[in-house]
Order: structure tokens, then C-alpha cells, then sequence
């Protein structure tokens, strides 16, 4: 049935691995029990303009509007924005600051729209067939889909196949290694052709040599799927082996490709790209079915839901409705995570609306989530060297971030860590690691910006006091009627070199000709009105 | 509009979710795995093991919470950590049973309060702290621990047995001479009376394994118990190979120190091994199994805090201990040479750690050389 033409296949005996890593409970099988679910249609949706880090979208609908579902409510700002589009049809409500799901409870500005219930579609044009549209024509539709992300960064997927750089490996990342996330698994499990469509696309735009599909060993139901979905040997399936984070970008391109992308550059820098599965499934319906993206599948789970399962959730559907659907028991929830359990984030307001990032709820008991257990002193047992999938030794750099020395923390490769949490999982002794290197890390940002901050003061308070040594210098220079220009005399300087008392008598002389020639030409003629002062100046 | 903000939910940074296992286990499971080899000790040397291992705890808990009270630490939290109960342990099997308690108690507050806390407490000493509380005791009291105090029988025809009743009463007034009978305190004062050397300086003399003599005697399985075959030191030796052994399997040590010391042991003992020289250089086994090396590598050295931290790391820590051990043991003065070693490879540790340091995921392999700044 599948064919492969590449000698590493999932079946081949090619192991592959990277260094460090955990392997925590998967906590998946409860929300894969039922198949993913289209969710009612909220009354109201909250679409937040701040999909990601980038730059927040600008509004061109006013309250009162009628929209349609997928029509385009604001613009993307930049290019690193994405533009944001009605998940459902309705009214605009009120166009106001709402709280976001984000870790720290920011607001951003919101376009609530009341649903009408009729979800009705603006006009779109389904395609058939990719290969009619050329590379950049299909790059520009999924840029203007909104397409970002779906993994959880929500780069926007247009901006990120812009590059140039010629491409070896294009890499459709299904691995989903954390826990209790697995929306990835369940899209996979039903919809595989879309994702092996979405990565054709893809494939059309960055014009990659080979493409393909990473799953973990441990989802046979999506690997079987997916296998039966690729039909020819374009496309390559790859297995690798379960363990936590085998799905992180630079991670997977180290075990597929066995290079590791250079610190601070990106992987296309390397010719590799990867996309999420659950992107490339939104740049088939992008592109295919002309539908921006609107919607994407939620994992909703954790032991304070009586039947946790995965949503094809409408952006700005809120968190509590979601939760509500899964029968939340609101005195059990003690923690809400947003994300999986190891790189996620707390939120504590579930007025929070669904945006293209969240890819996971987790309604974590207490029992399943117990408060953190004091932190001891560091034993420097070193399984947080182990766990490292970034080489990096944690414990030393939490001695080092311990004793205040940040800069030399980063020598130590502080700045390469991926904030993975595998260190934390495997700490004895309750260290927050991550929470250390993530104040250390912003405390070097702000130590940087305070270096150039400073550093641009510095240099303008030089010229000042270059300026003004001049400028006495010329004085002097002037007093000893010299012409010679001073030395250390900026040369491009020309206003100031043309100043001199000479020059200033000179004009002055000269303006006293110009009114007297001017009287002279009109002695009488007080009709003549000038409309601005200055026009009459030569 | 749903209202539904719940202040009462935890905000957390990630990960959410952490391991089960915590520091206090980890060091009671070295506790657990020392335990076999504990109890064969006090089998064939009498209760005077135990009287050791239980005065060293309870003496190493006091200075534990009194250093923590002293620097403001939370007492339940800290003592929790197991740290000083395994160092008492450790403390306790290294000196010689039937020694007195004011030797013991120094050597805990050595171990606990000069070692450890004076150096910033757990995860910050230097060295480790029990090898520290030994090597102290060792050079303060060179004749207390090289000889050891063993009850034996009263009458020359009597079964040798150091778990009778009147054993143990000889043992506790070892350990308290103030409530020792006279001919107690005779023996104690005699050198070579009662009190016999460690088994090691036997050993050393012998050369042999008393094992493989049982065996090559034809004598049975049950041989092995009796106390007077003289395999007792051998047999607390392969109880600690075992404890670990379970260590590793239970990953709360790593392979790389055990390895590491017991190879190059292996390798610079078979390297100056002839049969003219028994006796100087003695053999492998006698090596490995006649002499404190299973406790030193698989439960002195792997002591995490002292220990270097990357695999690469670990080995040349286990070879620089492992080459200490036997260059100590054969040409140096002292009968063995495990806190030596160990507290030596703990003087390495730090630049061990700096050059091994694993290689940063995105950076040039040179990196690892680059220079202390």
C-alpha cells in the first residue's frame, strides 16, 4: 500500500534519536475516546486581535456590522500579523479590551459578535485542484486565511514560507509529544488526507526537496491513517520513538536530519522548514475550500471533566463554554491549564476566549495537579543534565542565576534553553527551574535594552560635547581671525562651519539691499498683499 | 455574559506536572540499599555495627536541626531531606564497631556541621561529608580507627557468637566505657587483647579469599556463615555490590562512578599482579572484594553532591578515585583509601565539571574547551 522511495521509513529499522528528554505519563488515552466534536455555536463569540506575539490586527468592521462567517473582520498589521476573520455569522457587539489567554492575564482588544445562529457562509471558491495556482499565489491565500501556527507558537505560516532559502526537508509535525494534548492524534486519526493535502501545498510554496510526516511510535491509530491516506512516495511517513519533547522544532529536525539548527539562526537557515499537522490541515481547508481559518481542534481534558474529548472549537468560542460542554465540576477545578502539563500556562479567567493557539485545556483536580512541594536545596544529582534535550547543564545555571550572575549564565547557554520543563519534571528537589531561567532570561533582555539605552545616550552626549568644544574653538578661531578649520572639525558640518560673524554681518548687509531694492521698486503700491509672509523673500 | 473568574484557582509557572520522586526518597532508597550489607556486618561482627549506625543518626539529626535552626532554615522541610541520616549511615558503617561514642560524635560534627553547613549546607559542600567526618577522624585518631573492638567468646572452646546477649552488653559498654565492667576496660586498654585489627589489615596480611578457600576445602554452602571462616568481609562486601546494584537498577545512581572505579581497580591491579607479589599488591578480588571498595563505589562515591555530573564527567571522576584507591592502598601508608580517594576526586569535581560539560544543542563542538573566563 505505501510506497516510500527515501531508505528511512516508518518501518525501517533506523533509529531515530536525540539527546535528553522525559518520558512523563501520556495522560491521552480519555480525550481520544470519542471523535473530535463540531461545538454548538456560542451566543457570543470574543475575537481577540492579539492571536500571538505579533503585532495586533486592525478592525474594519464597526459595531452594529452584519458579518458573515469568514468574513474578514480586521486586517493583519505588518507582516508578522495575521488578519482575523467572523467564525460565525452574527452582529459586532462592541469592539473593547478583553482578557486573552495568555499567562499573564493581559488584555487585548476583542470584536465580540453576537451569533445570529444561522452560520452563514460569505461566498467562497473551492477549488480542486493546488497545481493550478502558482508557489506565491498560494502562499499569498493562506497568508490571507490567517493561517498561523497551530502548534502553539502561531507563527504566521505565510510569513514563514516567504523565505528564499532553498529547501531540503519540509517536516509536518504530528509528533505531539506532550501529555494530555492530543487534538494533533485525533485530527490525524479522522482527517489524514487533509494534512497529506495541506502538506502538498506547502510543499508546492517552499519548493522542498523531500516532505515529511513525523508521528510518535505510540499513536498507531494516527500512523495507520495516515498511512493509508499517502497514496504515492512524494510524501514519507516517519515514526519516531515517544519521548517528551521529540516534538519540538529543533529537536525533530536534529533526530530527522541529525544536524542541529545553529544557536540564534532559524531552521530555514539549514533548509528545513516544519509546519504543525493541525496548520497543515487549515492550509488545505485554506486553500481547497477558500475558508480562513476560523476554527481548530481543542483538546479539552483533565479529571475535573466528566467526559473530556477534543472540540473543532470556533475562534472566540470563551474557555467556560468549552468546559461546560465536557460537564465541568466547577468545586474539583483546581488548576486550568492552557496548553499541555509541561509547557503550559495557568489561566485563572475563564472568560477567556479559544484563539488559534490554544491547542489544549486541561481541568486539572487537585489530586491529578497538587500544589508544588517546597523547593530544597539543589543535590547536583544531575538528572536535569540528563534531561536536557538543549545539552545544557540546568543545574549550574541555577547556581549561577542563584548568585545574581545572569551574564554569565548566558555563557553557559541560558538563551538555548527551550524552556522544555523536562528539568523541572525530573528535579528531586522541586526547583522551578524554568521559572528561574525565564526571570533570568528577561532580566538579560532588560540588562540589553538598559546597554543600548544607555550606550545611544553615551554617544549622543559625545557629539554634544564634541559639538560645543567646536563651537569654541571656532570662537576662538574667529577672535584670531583664522580660517583654518580647527582639527577634529566635523566636515559635514556645514551650518556650523558657515557660521561666523563675518557671514552674519554679510546678511544682514545683504537683507538691508534686498527691503531697500524692494521699496525702491514699489514706492506707492500699497494694493499688494502677500499672502505669506515669506513669499516675497527671494 | 458568563461570569465565571475563579480566584481560587492555582497560577503556576510550568511545567505543571513533575515526577514522583523526591529528595528525601532518594536518599532513603541508599539508606534501604545499604541495608543488607548492615545487617550481614552485624551477623559476623556483633551488634556494635548497628550501635554505630544508630548513634551516628541520632547524633547527626541533632546537628542537623540545631545548623538548620542556627541559619534560619524551616527545620521540617530541611530534616526531611534524609541528607544528614545518610551521611550518619555512611559515617557509621566507616568506623570501626566497638568504638568509643565521643569518636563517633566528633566525627558527626565534623561531618555535619564543619563539612556540610559551614560550607552552605546541602548541595553546597565541597566534599563529601562523611569521607570529611572519616578522614578527620583518621588523622586526629590513627590507632581508635584502625582497630576494632569485637566482643569474642569467653571461653576458647565456646562458639564464637556476637549477637548473644553477653555480646551485646560487651558492645554497649564498648561504645559507653563509663558503665564498662572491669575486664571490659581491661580489654579496651589492652591493644591487642580483645580487640582484634580491622579486617582489612587481615586481609592485607593474607592475601587469599577465604571464600574460594571454603570452596576449594570442600566445605559446604553453610561454611560460609560460620563466623570463624573469616569470609565475613567478603560476604558485607558482595551486600553492598548488591544494594548497588539495586541503586542502579532503581536509577537513583548512575552506572558511570560504580564502573568507572571498579574497572580501573580491575585494570591496575591486574596490570601489577604477579605471583612473587601477592603480598604487597594483592590480588583483583581481594582488590574488589577483600577491602572497602564496594561501599566506596557504589555508595561513598556517587554521593551527587560531590560527584561531577555528566556521564563523560562521571568516568573520569570514577578513574581519578579508582587509580587513588589503588595507589593508596599499595603504596601509600594508610590500611585503605576510599575517603582519601573520594575527597581527592572532590578537589576535581569543579574542573572535571567545566571542561565535561555536555555540548550546547546548536553550538560548535569546540565550545566544551573554551576557557574559564
Amino acid at each position: 500500500m505505501k510506497h516510500s522511495f527515501f531508505p528511512a521509513t516508518s518501518s525501517s529499522k533506523k533509529s531515530y534519536y536525540f539527546t535528553g528528554g522525559i518520558k512523563p505519563p501520556a495522560n491521552k488515552k480519555r480525550s481520544l475516546r470519542s471523535v473530535i466534536m463540531d461545538t454548538p455555536i456560542p451566543e457570543f463569540l470574543y475575537l481577540s486581535l492579539k492571536q500571538y506575539s505579533g503585532p495586533d490586527a486592525i478592525p474594519v468592521v464597526c459595531v452594529g456590522d452584519k458579518v458573515l462567517k469568514g468574513q474578514l473582520l480586521a486586517n493583519a498589521e505588518g507582516e508578522l500579523g495575521v488578519p482575523i476573520h467572523a467564525s460565525t455569522s452574527g452582529t459586532i457587539r462592541e469592539i473593547t479590551n478583553r482578557i486573552i489567554p495568555d499567562e499573564f492575564g493581559h488584555e487585548a482588544g476583542s470584536i465580540c459578535i453576537e451569533a445570529d445562529g444561522q452560520d452563514t457562509w460569505i461566498t467562497r471558491q473551492p477549488i480542486t485542484d493546488f497545481k493550478s495556482l502558482g508557489p506565491e499565489l498560494l502562499r499569498e491565500k493562506i497568508q490571507l486565511a490567517g493561517i498561523c501556527g497551530l502548534g502553539g507558537a502561531g507563527f504566521p505560516t505565510g510569513k514563514k514560507f516567504s523565505s528564499n532559502k532553498p529547501i531540503d526537508w519540509l517536516i509536518i509535525n504530528g509528533a505531539e509529544c506532550e501529555p494530555y494534548i492530543t487534538c494533533d492524534q485525533a485530527l490525524i486519526r479522522e482527517n489524514p488526507e487533509t494534512i497529506v493535502s495541506g502538506a502538498r501545498i506547502l510543499q508546492r510554496i517552499c519548493r522542498a526537496l523531500h516532505c515529511v510526516i513525523v508521528i510518535e511510535q505510540d499513536k498507531q491509530d494516527a500512523i495507520d491513517a495516515l498511512g493509508t491516506a499517502i497514496h504515492d512516495c512524494e510524501i514519507e511517513l516517519i515514526s519516531v520513538p515517544a519521548k517528551y519533547p521529540s516534538g519540538s522544532e529543533r529537536q525533530l529536525i536534529q533526530m530527522l536530519t541529525n544536524q542541529e539548527v545553529p544557536s540564534g539562526k532559524l531552521p530555514q537557515d539549514i533548509g528545513v522548514l516544519t509546519a504543525n499537522a493541525g496548520t497543515a490541515s487549515a492550509v488545505h481547508n485554506a486553500v481547497i475550500n477558500n475558508e480562513p481559518l476560523i476554527s481548530r481542534i481543542t483538546t479539552v481534558c483533565g479529571d475535573a471533566l466528566k467526559t473530556p474529548k477534543n472540540f473543532r472549537a470556533l475562534i472566540g468560542t470563551p474557555v467556560s463554554f468549552l468546559l461546560e460542554l465536557c460537564g465541568i465540576d466547577y468545586t474539583s477545578l483546581s488548576r486550568l491549564i492552557v496548553g499541555g502539563s509541561l509547557r503550559g500556562f495557568t489561566l485563572k479567567n475563564l472568560d477567556a476566549p479559544i484563539i488559534n493557539t490554544t491547542n489544549c485545556l486541561i481541568a486539572g483536580s487537585l489530586r491529578e495537579f497538587p500544589p508544588a512541594p517546597a523547593e530544597l536545596a539543589c543535590i547536583r544529582c544531575g538528572s536535569c543534565t540528563d534531561a536536557c534535550p538543549a545539552g545544557l547543564m540546568p543545574q549550574l545555571l541555577y547556581d549561577q542565576i542563584r548568585s545574581n550572575e545572569s551574564a554569565k549564565a548566558k555563557q553557559y547557554g541560558l538563551n538555548d534553553c527551550i524552556e522544555c520543563g523536562a528539568c523541572a519534571y525530573v528535579c528531586p528537589s522541586h526547583i522551578p527551574l524554568v521559572q528561574y531561567y525565564r526571570a533570568a532570561k528577561s532580566d538579560l533582555a532588560a540588562q540589553k535594552l538598559r546597554q543600548r539605552l544607555s550606550a545611544k545616550w553615551q554617544q549622543r552626549f559625545e557629539v554634544r560635547q564634541t559639538r560645543i568644544r567646536l563651537n569654541e574653538k571656532r570662537k576662538k578661531g574667529s577672535r584670531r581671525r583664522s580660517l583654518s578649520r580647527p582639527e577634529g572639525m566635523d566636515v559635514t558640518d556645514t551650518s556650523l562651519e558657515n557660521f561666523s560673524r563675518e557671514n552674519a554681518k554679510q546678511q544682514i548687509a545683504d537683507a538691508v539691499a534686498r527691503v531697500k531694492a524692494r521699496k525702491n521698486r514699489t514706492p506707492t503700491n500699497t494694493q499688494v498683499k502677500t499672502k505669506n509672509p515669506g513669499e516675497g523673500k527671494p | 455574559m458568563i461570569t465565571s473568574t475563579t480566584s481560587s484557582l492555582i497560577a503556576s509557572c510550568s511545567p505543571q506536572q513533575q515526577a514522583k520522586i523526591t529528595t528525601g526518597q532518594i536518599m532513603l532508597w541508599v539508606i534501604a540499599a545499604c541495608l543488607p550489607a548492615i545487617f550481614l556486618s552485624t551477623y559476623f561482627f556483633g551488634i556494635g555495627v548497628m550501635l554505630n549506625i544508630v548513634l551516628a543518626s541520632v547524633f547527626a539529626l541533632s546537628f542537623e536541626a540545631v545548623a538548620l535552626k542556627l541559619r534560619n532554615k524551616n527545620l521540617r522541610t530541611n530534616l526531611l531531606d534524609n541528607s544528614a541520616l545518610v551521611t550518619a549511615v555512611l559515617l557509621g558503617i566507616a568506623i570501626p564497631p566497638g568504638s568509643e561514642w565521643w569518636l563517633i560524635l566528633s566525627g558527626v560534627f565534623f561531618a555535619v556541621v564543619i563539612a556540610k553547613h559551614a560550607f552552605g549546607g546541602l548541595g553546597q559542600n565541597l566534599f563529601n561529608p562523611a569521607m570529611c567526618g572519616y578522614a578527620m577522624l583518621l588523622l586526629a585518631f590513627p590507632l581508635d580507627m584502625t582497630s576494632w573492638h569485637i566482643p569474642v567468646a569467653q571461653q576458647a572452646d565456646e562458639p564464637f557468637s556476637p549477637l548473644s546477649l553477653a555480646s551485646m552488653q560487651t558492645s554497649i559498654q564498648f561504645l559507653l566505657p563509663a558503665f564498662a565492667t572491669d575486664s571490659v576496660s581491661n580489654t579496651l586498654n589492652l591493644a591487642d587483647g580483645l580487640s582484634m585489627a580491622t579486617p582489612l589489615i587481615e586481609q592485607k596480611m593474607a592475601g587469599k579469599s577465604a571464600i574460594f578457600a571454603i570452596f576449594n576445602s570442600a566445605g559446604s554452602w553453610l561454611d560460609l556463615l560460620r563466623r570463624e571462616s573469616g569470609a565475613g568481609w567478603e560476604l558485607v562486601n558482595i551486600g553492598f555490590m548488591v544494594g548497588g546494584l539495586f541503586l542502579i537498577y532503581k536509577k537513583i545512581i548512575s552506572w558511570h562512578i560504580p564502573l568507572s572505579i571498579i574497572g580501573s581497580i580491575v585494570l591496575l591491579s591486574l596490570l601489577f599482579y604477579s605471583e612473587n607479589s601477592v603480598n604487597t599488591y594483592g590480588t583483583t578480588y581481594l582488590h574488589l572484594f577483600g577491602s572497602a571498595t564496594m561501599i566506596g563505589a557504589f555508595f561513598i562515591a556517587t554521593d551527587p553532591v560531590s560527584a561531577a555530573t555528566t556521564p563523560i564527567g562521571k568516568l573520569l571522576y570514577g578513574v581519578i578515585i579508582g587509580c587513588c584507591i589503588y595507589s593508596i592502598r599499595v603504596w601509600g601508608s594508610y590500611l585503605d583509601s576510599i575517603a582519601f580517594a573520594v575527597l581527592f576526586g572532590n578537589f576535581c569535581t569543579p574542573l572535571i565539571d567545566h571542561y565535561c560539560a555536555p555540548t550546547i544543542y546548536g553550538h560548535a563542538r569546540k565550545r566544551i574547551w573554551k576557557p574559564a573566563n
